[in-house]
């Protein structure tokens, strides 16, 4: 698959250890948890209030994407001829290297030799910076969080919040070096400072570059608009300042009408900020008109399948739902015990642990759908209900079909199965375990290394029972 | 009123306390109590795993030896989560077997719901000195919807005190086989449901599901904590064996 020569989610298990390891990723982690956590539950909370129930948005929205994907080939047709009509070019893109070789055909027909961006994670499917950056056109990160990690030549560690696990140590040492000035020291007080740095850099590059690339939230079918959710104005300057404006996004995107998107907004911003709305909601329709003031003389639509077409009439169809909120992360033990990066390709948390798979392959992802403690909480939080821990649960029982899991598992497995299935056998094995596990116990009835699950052991303690098992137990108190 | 007890395979070999806790609340509370002399584990490891056809067979084996009782009790969220929503669910397309999982779903609770829900009798609760913090269970809570029945039995016991720590409704880490695959990462997610019970300062963290439980103690224990008990429910309400 096309996305498998850029994912790393092979070393999961490496990268993860790499990542608790690190003390200063930590304290960006537990720093950032309780305010998504925090922030989403106050807003849910106060929906009452603003005449809405959650339980009745959800299914409201659920029943918009689920219109959309049952027949997405009819929307898409409709959405093209409606862009078209506002003066919108429409392409189409079937994996990250013809999303690369489009734009860059785009910007050679325009002359474009500085192009600046609006957060897009289909951008990052494709390595659109680098390949870009290769076609001698400079690519500019104008949301604050994607600058940051341009800066650092790194990838986003999170959907909404791209530089989640920096510490604002690690980008004031970016911004002195980058901006020229000497180091100092910051406290959270010197945001605001530190946010007008970056503005005073970026306002040259929103007024010389010739190109903006941006992704889209939704695409509105009746209008043949993308509409654009975000919080810090970077997204309109891109959209209207340079002459072209490129959208980059995924098919399965589209909603059928302004309404729907309006109920969709409902739910969007309260789930990934906890806010009743955007700073900023955008719709974007066609090119500059005789009589507007601004607007790009040029908007192209590129619309990407890359794996999502796949996806379509199969057991993970509820996937495409997604309306990338990162409410699934933001309320994961695995994804704020290790961050974004250590998942090892474009989206992380519980949505990457089902989208790595489907789009890179399941053969170069086998840890993801297992790293995760099926707790469910990314499955009650998600706005559009998709059963994450069942989408996982299915890519497991995928390696299991098809031959993927380690031998040592399989065996063990069939041998403990088998040996369940037979009562007398499994009674006498346990109670011989049960003697074995006290026999490794110290005098405090504890075990502190066990050489069959050496990855409990290593972080913690068994505590094992000085008697008997429960139904040798039953048996004596039967017989008494 | 017959009843059958599930006790599950980790209570038969790391907790028997629990079972034989459960055994004399039911008993008490005037249940005819049969603990099938066959069962050995409901499969939830094999079907956690991805392995459809084992997971199968061990819940044919259970729906056989669990089927002829007016109710099942199982003292653990997870392992009554399995029973109640993956048995029907894997076997759907069965036509024998689909009945027989769905109608064996509908007799199954988990001890605490049996106790507060179904059964609805004051009990012969044995008294507790001292403050209690509750762990609510993932697939308890998010698959049963179990919250406030553990409470309400709790309040009940005498000399309990009920101090509710931060994020109780948060993941311990466990997971099942996810601490054994990944065990430092389970170790980062009960570090901070330790930091959480350490901060409560209860005297006892309680919940209802053994694996969370064993894997709560081993980390308090590791960190350094000797003396927060880790208790399952059915041990707090009938009390130490006189």
């Amino acid at each position: 698959m096309a996305g498998a020569k850029h994912s790393q989610a092979m070393f999961f298990q490496a990268r993860a250890g790499e990542k608790i390891r690190n003390k200063v990723l930590q304290k960006a982690l537990q720093k950032a948890k309780p305010l998504f956590v925090g922030k989403r539950a106050k807003a849910m909370a106060a929906l009452p209030e603003d005449g809405f129930e959650f339980e009745a948005l959800r299914s409201a929205c659920v029943d918009i994407r689920n219109r959309v994907l049952g027949d997405l080939d009819v929307w898409l047709e409709l959405f093209e001829e409606k862009a078209k009509a506002t003066g919108a070019e429409v392409l189409w893109a079937r994996d990250g290297d013809e999303i690369c070789d489009l734009v860059i055909d785009v910007a050679r027909r325009h002359g474009v030799t500085k192009a600046t961006k609006s957060k897009s994670m289909l951008s990052e499917e494709a390595h659109l910076n680098e390949a870009l950056a290769a076609a001698g056109i400079r690519p500019v990160e104008t949301d604050l969080g994607e600058y940051i990690i341009q800066l650092a030549g790194e990838t986003p560690s999170h959907i909404i919040a791209p530089a989640v696990h920096k510490t604002i140590e690690e980008v004031e040492a970016l911004f002195a070096e980058e901006h020229g000035r000497p180091l100092e020291t910051r406290t959270s007080a010197d945001i605001p400072a530190m946010t007008r740095e970056a503005r005073e850099v970026l306002r040259q590059h929103f007024l010389s570059a010739d190109m903006g690339i941006t992704g889209a939230n939704f695409l509105i079918a009746e209008t043949g608009s993308a509409a654009l959710v975000t919080n810090e104005g970077n997204g309109r300057m891109v959209t209207t300042l340079p002459r072209v404006h490129v959208v980059v996004t995924g098919i399965e995107k589209i909603v059928p009408t302004l309404d729907d998107f309006a109920t969709l907004m409902r739910l969007l911003p309260r789930s990934a900020t906890g806010q009743t709305i955007s700073n900023y909601v955008s719709l974007l329709t066609g090119t500059k008109q005789a009589g507007d003031s601004d607007g790009p003389e040029k908007t192209v639509f590129i619309l990407v399948d890359n794996g999502r077409a796949n996806l379509l009439g199969s057991a993970y169809q509820e996937m495409l739902r997604c309306i990338r909120c990162g409410a699934c992360m933001n309320h994961c033990p695995v994804y704020f015990s290790l961050g974004g990066h250590a998942y090892g390709w474009v989206y992380p948390g519980p949505m990457g642990s089902v989208l790595t798979p489907l789009y890179t392959g399941i053969e170069n992802a086998l840890d993801l759908p297992h790293a995760s403690t099926g707790c469910n909480q990314c499955g009650t939080v998600c706005p559009v209900r998709i059963p994450l821990p069942g989408l996982m649960h299915r890519l497991r029982e995928e390696q299991v079909e098809r031959g993927l899991r380690p031998l040592g598992e399989s065996f063990a497995l069939k041998a403990w199965a088998w040996l369940a299935g037979k009562p007398r056998l499994y009674r006498w094995v346990v109670r011989r375990a049960s003697r074995y596990l006290n026999w490794l116990a110290d005098d405090s009835g504890r075990i502190r290394i066990l050489g069959m699950a050496p990855g409990w052991t290593a972080g913690r303690d068994l505590s094992v029972p000085a008697g008997k098992t429960f139904h040798e137990q039953y048996a004596a108190r039967k017989r008494a | 009123m017959r009843l059958a007890l599930y006790v599950t395979c980790l209570v038969d070999l790391i907790r028997p306390s629990v079972g034989m806790a459960s055994l004399r609340l039911l008993e008490a509370a005037g249940c005819e109590v049969i603990v099938p002399e066959s069962q050995t584990c409901c499969g939830q490891p094999a079907w956690s795993a991805g392995n459809r056809p084992l997971a199968a067979e061990l819940a044919k084996k259970a729906i056989s030896e669990l089927e002829g009782y007016d109710y099942v009790v199982i003292p653990s969220g997870s392992c009554t989560d399995q029973v109640r929503n993956v048995y029907p669910q894997l076997l759907a397309d069965d036509p024998v077997w689909a009945p027989r999982a769905q109608q064996l779903a509908a007799r199954t609770f988990e001890l605490t719901t049996f106790l507060a829900d179904v059964l609805k009798v004051e009990l012969p609760l044995a008294d507790f000195a001292g403050s209690v913090t509750y762990h609510d269970s993932c697939k308890g809570l998010r698959g049963l919807g179990i919250k406030r029945q553990p409470r309400e039995l709790l309040l009940k016991v005498r000399g309990l005190t009920l101090d509710e720590m931060a994020d109780c409704e948060e993941c311990c880490g466990f997971g099942g086989a996810f601490s054994v695959k990944f065990g430092d990462i389970s170790t980062q997610i009960v570090d901070r449901k330790c930091e959480s019970i350490a901060k409560v300062g209860a005297d006892a963290v309680v919940g209802g599901d053994l694996g969370c439980l064993i894997n709560i103690e081993g980390r308090l224990r590791r960190r350094g904590d000797e003396t927060t008990r880790v208790l399952h429910i059915a041990e707090v309400l009938a009390g130490e064996e006189s």
